[in-house]
């Protein structure tokens, strides 16, 4: 026993780091190898419905606070949250308060568009990019209750109709920090409606403006993306081929669920192994 | 003089801001424009300065043979990035964009994913039951693991319901008081700074 727990106490970590990369990797060419089942929690819910309730031609405004590092879990719910807005025929803009989001933003709605279904929206029309400011988000969101085309400097038909801040009916934050603590700064102040895409480390940081209902939605982490992939093709009503087409399509934050769920149960069982190594020194200590 | 004007300034502009929160009208739209123009300009300017500043210190690298090759390799990234910037623009399909799809993206994603590896590492080497609290935090942190994942609701249903009421009770009462401990912490420096009390931001 005593020499099991010495090689377990003197363990090299890349062992550990091999067991991880494995745990990661292999659901990918498995991904059915945990139950993918899994219910929608209130907050997804009402992200979703949401921009359901909006109408025809309203304004959304996506606030991309995230770049490459934190792609994973992020990028497909960005990405579900813009193909709600097409879907919806809402006008999207999109601003990056990160200089190296902007080319991640617009691969993905270039890829977006050309997919069929979304081949026909037009840029300056359906959706914009407002690029990135050099200011802070407080003075962003004065600027543009002032005016809101001149604070981006920014031309098209999408602006018909936008004087200032007040007529975009929604806002979402995708961030991976208190990023989205900004504009909650300036929200019950404004009173703008609010969603916000966290990662699953940050995520706990904004439960508080949940329940203060400073924030409408909360998307949260991979679990939150995948949920709301599960929605939006529950929702879609096509069956039979289009439903495989648009399943493979949308299952990006699903796909990482199995991965999730391996490399969790690796850590559960080395942080097992570690606590049972520490009891069994303290007795073996204590008898000695 | 050096420290009183930009005390004034600072003592001026809080005040200002402060008003601006219950008063409307010309004068506060153009106080609120004038602040927005002049931080674009002091970003803009701080830009210049971090490039410079790039410049000069990998110039001085490669003079004196210190790391050389990385900075030589930096700086070659650099100039490439703003060269293909200007020439071809920056859309999706640009030399630019594929130096980023297939450059920075997956360096950038990797660089972040190693976090993964070390936490690993660290939860089997620190993650122990020493005390009664971490037994607290070890029990809580593999309730709320397992309601972020599938297999903790295929476990027990119940999973979910118990990873929110943690975050949605004691998690969230702690980071409230977090947050009212670090605003209020705020305010008092935002009085310290406008009464000139506090100098630190003028290097003092």
């Amino acid at each position: 026993m005593e020499k099991l727990v010495d090689i377990l106490k003197k363990l090299d970590r890349r062992w550990i780091f091999l067991l991880i990369f494995l745990s990661c990797i292999i659901p990918f060419w498995f991904p059915t190898l945990f139950k993918q089942e899994f219910s929608t929690s209130k907050e997804t819910q009402r992200v979703y419905d949401i921009i359901e309730s909006l109408n025809e031609g309203d304004a959304v405004f996506i606030d991309w606070a995230f770049n490459p590092t934190l792609q994973a879990e992020l990028l497909p719910m960005t990405e579900q949250t813009i193909k709600q807005c097409f879907d919806n025929k809402l006008r999207v803009f999109i601003y990056y308060p990160d200089l190296t989001a902007i080319s991640l933003g617009e691969n993905l709605v270039a890829n977006i568009i050309k997919e069929e279904k979304y081949s026909k929206m037009e840029k300056g029309v359906d959706y914009i990019h407002l690029g990135y400011l050099p200011i802070s988000i407080d003075m962003m969101i004065f600027s543009m209750y002032s005016d809101f085309k001149s604070t981006f400097g920014k031309e098209g038909k999408i602006f018909k109709g936008i004087k200032t801040f007040n007529d975009i009916k929604y806002m979402i934050s995708f961030a991976g920090s208190a990023h989205p603590e900004y504009y909650l700064l300036l929200q019950r102040r404004f009173g703008f409606r609010m969603g916000a895409g966290v990662t699953a480390v940050t995520g706990p940081d904004f439960i508080p403006y949940l329940q203060t209902g400073q924030l409408d939605g909360l998307l949260f982490g991979l679990k939150g993306a995948a949920e709301y992939e599960n929605l939006r093709l529950k929702n879609l009503n096509v069956s039979g081929d289009q439903f495989k087409k648009e399943k493979k399509l949308n299952q990006k934050a699903n796909a990482g669920m199995a991965s999730l769920t391996l490399s969790h149960l690796i850590m559960f069982v080395f942080i097992g192994i570690g606590n049972l190594i520490y009891f069994y020194e303290k007795k073996y200590k204590k008898s000695n | 003089m050096k420290k009183e004007i930009p005390i004034l300034i600072g003592f001026f502009a809080t005040i200002g801001w402060y008003l601006e929160f219950f008063f409307a009208g010309t004068f506060f739209e153009n106080w609120k424009m004038f602040f927005t123009t002049g931080f674009r300009s002091v970003a803009i300017v701080g830009l210049l300065v971090g490039v410079v500043n790039v410049l000069r210190v990998n110039y001085s690298r490669i003079k004196y043979n210190n790391d050389r090759w990385y900075s030589i390799y930096q700086m070659s990234i650099i100039f490439l990035m703003v060269i293909l910037a200007s020439l071809r623009g920056v859309s999706p399909g640009t030399p630019f964009d594929a130096m980023y799809t297939f450059g920075f993206i997956p360096l950038d994603a990797t660089v972040f994913s190693l976090l993964a590896f070390y936490v690993a590492s660290a939860s089997y080497r620190s993650f122990k039951i020493k005390s009664i609290e971490s037994a607290f935090l070890l029990v809580a942190a593999i309730l709320i693991m397992l309601s972020k994942m599938p297999l903790g609701e295929a476990m027990w249903s119940k999973i979910p319901a118990i990873g929110e009421w943690i975050m949605d009770g004691p998690t969230s009462a702690g980071k409230r008081a977090i947050l009212f401990g670090a605003y209020l912490g705020g305010l008092t420096m935002m009085i310290r700074i406008a009464f000139g009390l506090e100098k630190s931001h003028l290097s003092d």
